[in-house]
């Protein structure tokens, strides 16, 4: 059994000992450095698939629940309000309105940047309001973005394209009702 | 169509690979950067030793973990890099699980003239020996290669 200790005298508070970047450049403290190996391989299931294989084609797949009369997208392949499978697939167009938006001034890798990123929720028409996935806005600057505006999806070239939401470059901004 | 078009092919479903970027930085601390600096340049294990209850400790520590006393430089000391095998496993599969060729003894050594033991791998062919007690010594990389981390060590050989 181990006896309790009564500390009557503790150590001086120890400032601690900083670490600069030089520090480890110049080799000036011993460190160990391990870079390991971490490989992920992240099922998609068969609606997100769907949806992604069909952006390589240039189409934006939404699925239709029936009984809750909405469209899904990206696809699922239950509806979560009424629990029911969803059964139908349909094209929609790559237009639609700016529902939420945010200004970036950092990076994906969380680095501070001069020019802003403008990313936010894209509500497709076709699907019901306040229904959408993120991606990035693009040919519009910050002062001009606005919730409700009317955009449309930049696509990468065809043979660039792979199966990824990157497949969409950004939306841009929608004039004149349409191309 | 849709959830009622059953799926039996596992494959078919899309597969989003990637890389996750993990590094690992260790710094050895103060006590852990005299260690190894000492030991880039000679063939001692460098050790601090209580001033109130004579513990000592190998890698060397600024407080002991008992009494909390700082430990001040001159009880730091140099001890030869020699101890027994206080403990010892064989190791047959790698870090992945995967069969290693060679099996590897890794062992908890007691080492000399201190309260501590340290992790090492113990070089020999025979796995069938009883290598509890056995007193073994360090053998460290070549002066000019090492880098001042633990694989300085390469592995204990039995004397």
């Amino acid at each position: 059994m181990v006896e309790k200790k009564e500390y009557k005298e503790w150590p001086p508070y120890a400032p601690g000992t900083y670490v600069r970047e030089s520090d480890i450049r110049d080799k000036k403290i011993t460190y160990t450095w391990w870079e390991p190996e971490v490989q992920y391989s992240w099922s998609l299931g068969q609606a997100m698939s769907k949806f992604l294989l069909g952006l390589k084609e240039g189409k934006i797949y939404g699925i239709h629940c029936k009984p809750c009369k909405r469209v899904l997208v990206p696809p699922r392949m239950f509806c979560e309000y009424c629990y029911g499978p969803t059964e139908e697939w349909i094209e929609l167009p790559d237009t639609g309105i700016i529902e939420t938006f945010s200004i970036s001034y950092l990076d994906p890798d969380a680095r501070r940047i001069e020019d802003p990123i403008l990313v936010g929720v894209v509500d497709l028409d076709g699907t019901p309001p306040h229904h959408g996935f993120m991606h990035y806005f693009g040919e519009m600057t910050k002062d001009e973005i606005k919730i409700g505006m009317k955009v449309k999806a930049v696509w990468k070239p065809e043979n660039e394209r792979e199966g990824s939401i990157t497949d969409i470059k950004y939306f841009k901004p929608l004039k004149g009702g349409g191309d | 169509m849709g959830f009622l078009e059953k799926q039996t092919d596992p494959t078919s479903p899309m597969h989003w690979r990637g890389d996750m970027q993990a590094d690992y930085f260790y710094p050895s601390g103060v006590a852990g950067d005299k260690f190894f600096k000492h030991l880039m340049e000679n063939d001692t294990f460098l050790v601090s030793k209580c001033t109130k209850c004579n513990k000592t400790y190998c890698p060397p520590r600024l407080y002991c973990e008992d009494c909390y006393v700082e430990i001040p430089n001159e009880n730091w000391k140099e001890v030869p890099p020699m101890g027994r095998v206080k403990l010892y496993t064989v190791a047959k599969l790698n870090a992945h699980g995967k069969k290693l060729a060679t099996p590897k003894i890794m062992a908890l050594i007691d080492i000399e003239g201190t309260n501590s033991a340290m992790l090492g791998i113990i070089a020999s062919g025979d796995i069938k020996k009883d290598f509890s007690g056995v007193k073994v010594k360090a053998i460290f990389r070549q002066k000019d290669m090492r880098e001042g981390t633990i694989k300085d060590i390469l592995y204990f050989e039995e004397i």
